[in-house]
């Protein structure tokens, strides 16, 4: 009579993974025979923490976002389990790593790790006789190759743009953390002195400016004409995250990405997306749900990119001419708002009403970045 | 003499961690609750309520007037942190309020009894700043009052026009706590920049009388204006109700079984129980829930179903058929919310029993049902549209509709506080017909109004999907009849595994969403051409039900975390195909019978 078998649930809010989760979990129960691993959707965080006071509680749970400081206590700390593996610590990138154990715990691994960098568009480059960006540039100097990039006819109707940028209050925050300037305070607890600062003041400034003055970019209410996934053709250079490459492949080299210009403030920094996933504190069998959890995050060869730098020099990434620029910014990368105050975070769409006002009617930038202090 | 709680006030709470005493915590909270953090208030209120209350039902002997006492003393509590010099002294202080406002309450004159002298407005902290504080309504009151001429030179500056602007609508919503007199002299000191000399004149008082009629009415303003900010409930104007329980009977609604679509199901039930009866199609055509559907583009989960501007379909819908309607909503900071499309959209509110409670008496006493979104909803369901038909005080329970308990369910008020989101609605009275052309039309001209309006949203959600998007990257939903696309692309991606109990929910609920489609349009009050071509739409709408229910009859309802297999999926996609090549039949057919009806409109001109 064989062992009975050990259930470990994982509940996941990630359905595009779902390949990644399904191989680590054929390699897992192979190695495991007495392991089944069931695999469980969740629409969003309400109902990953509804599961968990259910009676069959999920031992492992995946959420779009990374629970920085576990906020509503659904994990276990992992540092135990970390310290286990000889080398993870130092092998972990460090702008990484402590970004993900801000608040002294580790509640869970990383996942769908990306930033942004700017994607130029090569040919349009050479079409205006435009040297190619580096990572010195300034500000004000993208904000010159945009305008000579920026293609206008006789009646003012515009063919190419020389940026694209969508309009949401987290994708604007690296400019004004390289700025010097933050929506909200180290530890999450007010945006009062932080969003209505001088440096956030200026940095959103000149988001604004993209638009009001050097017209350098599409307006928020202006069609675009190409078909979803297709928008970032008619701008010479894009804010973009490294999931774009995922879904555009670019076998030609006909784009490459440069780092975020310089901004006055003088900070090297970048912001942090990624998702996460733990042991929670419900798990019968946290042990084994770290085991597999540690499998399907640091031992997969899937993830790009991935949590450590071994892992990237396994896969090739370090050499690659998109990846390998991604990856170096998880050397300097910090927590946005985003993580360090889910209060700030719950307005965001409020906020992004703000920002189109800013942008389509004018509204004055210093006394609406003021009068967000009630946010957070 | 001293009531225990008061004794108490100062003593450790011994479930605090070691090393931190709960006066400790307290002073921390006080602290940044002076600094204007809500949420450290309504911690601080959380951890007190109960004695306070207990406090005030003691002195007062009153249950319902003990939660006034309560609310009021929360609202001085929030006005006048910034006076409390000792803040390790928060507890005493709060019952101090407490006693004073119990003692207002049970002295007769009320609690405007003593005026203060206007003069106070010019001795503000304000008075020798020229910025504006527009989180401060004696301030923005101050901004008001200098002299037009100031005003008009700050009028150039757009920003500051813009803020104008908003403050403006900000008190004209406050202004519901004045009496009517007091609102008239409000606005003509304030907004019309009259002196109070002139103002004397125009009404035949003295001076002095304006004078203390603008104070008290910036006293009223700013009581209601701190009472907002906290999420709280506009003063009751009659006295304490006697009722410490009440429960409503909640008739059964012609629709058996009830409408997926909660929502539309429960303010039909809430129609029923004040004896206006729908038919459950018309009520699905009129509300347009009949022909929306959208779709995560994620996957096929069912959040789409819920994705809407809550509050103004609500609004629009009750306008629609005649009623007005109270709408209390937000969103906690605290805990993870769902439905973040249409919740971001809601204003942040604290914990507060006082907020919620007594907005569900208010209605259940008159005999008026309430609208409630409940995140507590029995499997499968996860959240879903309920209709609270009453409460006991003494149990501390409300009872309410449950689509999986056909006999209802209670929830405790600590439930319904605790609640991340806050949607609550009660009818208001029945709206009064408008007088002359409107009241002249024919009921069979409304009707065919009411359906062409119906007919054009159809077509135009159909076509161009629905108007309201969530402001944010990473939201997005596909509505219309690109749903269907979005829906067959979510099961032929061989990256994603589509979400099996969304797709459940989904089938069941637009399978029946088009049944009453295809219901409503037979029942539209078109003539001749106009009329067979809504008819072919509706046979069309059927066909697209039947080939909706075969998708729902191959992954029903449930909850379950089974995967769809590769055959079941392409299966699933044969069906959509099938239900989308049917409705755009449908809709082509509106769209032609909205041509010939427009064309004969044109001819009759």
């Amino acid at each position: 009579m064989g062992e009975q078998l050990t259930e470990i649930r994982f509940m996941t809010e990630i359905p595009h993974y779902l390949h990644i989760l399904m191989e680590a979990k054929e390699s897992f129960e192979q190695a495991n025979p007495n392991v089944k691993l069931i695999i469980q959707q969740a629409v969003d965080d309400f109902e990953s923490a509804k599961a968990l006071e259910s009676e069959e509680p999920p031992d492992i749970i995946e959420l779009g976002g990374f629970p920085v400081g576990n906020p509503d206590g659904l994990f276990i700390d992992l540092t135990p389990y970390v310290s286990e593996l000889k080398g993870l610590e130092e092998d972990w990138y460090p702008g990484l790593r402590q970004a993900i154990g801000h608040g002294g715990n580790l509640p869970g691994l990383p996942l769908e790790i990306m930033m942004p960098l700017i994607m130029y568009n090569k040919e349009m480059f050479d079409r205006a006789g435009l040297t190619y960006p580096t990572d010195e540039w300034t500000w004000d100097e993208m904000m010159e190759l945009a305008r000579k990039l920026t293609i206008r006819d006789a009646e003012g109707r515009t063919s190419q743009y020389g940026f694209g940028i969508g309009v949401d209050i987290e994708w604007w925050e690296p400019f004004i953390l390289r700025n010097g300037g933050r929506y909200v305070s180290p530890d999450g607890s007010t945006a009062r002195g932080y969003v209505d600062s001088p440096a956030t003041i200026e940095a959103f400034r000149k988001l604004i400016d993209t638009y009001r003055v050097h017209k350098i970019i599409r307006m928020p209410n202006e069609p675009s004409g190409l078909e979803e996934g297709r928008k970032h053709e008619d701008a010479a250079m894009n804010f973009t995250f490294g999931w774009h490459f995922f879904h555009h492949p670019d076998p030609d080299h006909k784009y490459a990405v440069v780092g975020l210009p310089k901004m006055p403030g003088g900070v090297e920094t970048n912001m942090l997306y990624m998702a996460g996933a733990g042991v929670t504190k419900k798990s019968a069998n946290p042990r084994l749900a770290w085991e597999f959890l540690s499998h399907y995050i640091l031992a997969s060869r899937s993830w790009i990119l991935p949590n450590t730098r071994s892992q990237a020099l396994q896969q090739g990434l370090t050499n690659h001419p998109v990846w390998s620029r991604y990856l170096q910014e998880l050397h300097h990368v910090q927590l946005g708002a985003f993580f360090l105050s889910r209060k700030w975070n719950a307005s965001r769409q409020l906020v992004n009403d703000d920002i189109n006002r800013m942008i389509l009617e004018g509204v004055d930038v210093a006394q609406t970045l003021r009068s967000w202090t009630r946010f957070a | 003499m001293a009531f225990e709680a008061e004794d108490r006030a100062s003593t450790a709470n011994k479930a605090v961690p070691a090393g931190m005493t709960s006066a400790d915590r307290d002073q921390s909270l006080v602290e940044r609750a002076q600094q204007g953090d809500t949420e450290a208030f309504g911690e601080l209120i959380e951890q007190h309520r109960n004695k306070a209350r207990g406090l005030a039902e003691r002195l007062t002997g009153d249950p319902h007037m003990a939660d006034d006492v309560v609310q009021d003393a929360l609202i001085r509590a929030f006005m006048h942190m910034g006076s409390l010099v000792d803040t390790s002294r928060f507890l005493p202080w709060f019952y101090r309020i407490v006693r004073n406002q119990a003692n207002m309450r049970l002295r007769r004159g009320g609690p405007h009894r003593k005026e203060q002298p206007f003069v106070s407005i010019l001795t503000s902290s304000e008075t020798n700043s020229s910025r504006v504080d527009w989180e401060d309504l004696d301030s923005i009151l101050y901004h008001l009052a200098r002299t037009a001429a100031d005003a008009a030179t700050r009028e150039h500056d757009p920003a500051e026009h813009l803020l104008r602007k908003e403050m403006y609508e900000t008190i004209h919503s406050l202004l519901h706590c004045l009496s009517r007199k007091e609102r008239d002299i409000f606005k003509a000191y304030f907004f019309r920049q009259l002196s109070p000399d002139e103002i004397a004149d125009m009404y035949r008082m003295t001076t002095g009388s304006i004078y203390t009629y603008i104070h008290r009415s910036r006293q009223k303003l700013r009581k209601e204006h701190v009472r907002v900010s906290l999420g709280l409930l506009p003063e009751k104007k009659e006295g304490s109700g006697l009722a410490r329980h009440k429960l409503l009977e909640m008739p059964a609604w012609q629709a058996d079984p009830p409408i997926m679509s909660t929502f539309v199901s429960n303010i039909g039930r809430m129609l029923a129980a004040i004896s206006d009866q729908w038919e459950a199609a018309e009520f699905m055509g009129v509300s347009t829930f009949a022909f929306r559907m959208k779709l995560s583009d994620k996957t096929t989960f069912a959040d789409g179903i819920y994705v809407f501007d809550w509050r103004a379909v609500l609004q629009e819908l009750m306008k629609e058929i005649g009623y007005e309607i109270s709408i209390l909503c937000g969103q906690l900071a605290d805990s993870p919310v769902p439905l973040l499309g249409a919740v971001e959209r809601f204003p942040i509110v604290l914990r507060i029993e006082e907020a919620v409670i007594p907005f569900i008496r208010k209605h259940i006493d008159v005999g008026k049902p309430v609208l409630y979104f409940d995140t507590r909803v029995t499997k499968p369901y996860v959240h879903e549209w309920s209709v609270i038909y009453g409460y006991d005080d003494g149990a501390r329970v409300v009872h309410l509709t449950d689509p999986m308990l056909p006999e209802g369910k209670i929830l405790s008020y600590d439930d319904v506080t605790d609640n991340p989101v806050r949607f609550l609605a009660g009818f208001g009275s029945k709206l009064e017909q408008a007088a002359g052309k409107t009241a002249r039309r024919s009921r069979e001209t409304r009707a065919r109004e009411q359906a062409l309006r119906t007919i054009r949203f159809a077509i135009d959600y159909a076509k161009n999907g629905c108007d309201y998007r969530p402001r944010t990257s990473y939201l997005n939903y596909t509505s219309g009849l690109a749903a269907y696309d979005r829906w067959i692309g979510h099961l032929q991606n061989p990256h994603i595994a589509p979400n099996r109990y969304g797709m459940g929910q989904l089938s069941a609920v637009y399978a029946e969403a088009k049944r009453y489609a295809a219901l409503y349009l037979r029942g539209v009050l078109l003539d001749g051409e106009a009329m067979r071509l809504a008819l072919l739409a509706s046979e069309a709408y059927e066909q697209t039900a039947d080939a909706m229910d075969e998708l729902s009859r191959l992954v029903p309802f449930i909850r379950t975390s089974e995967v769809l297999s590769p055959d079941m999926r392409e299966v699933c996609v044969v069906h959509l195909e099938k239900a989308k090549m049917f409705e755009s039949a449908a809709i082509g057919y509106l769209e032609k019978s909205i041509a010939i009806t427009a064309g004969e409109e044109g001819n009759g001109q």
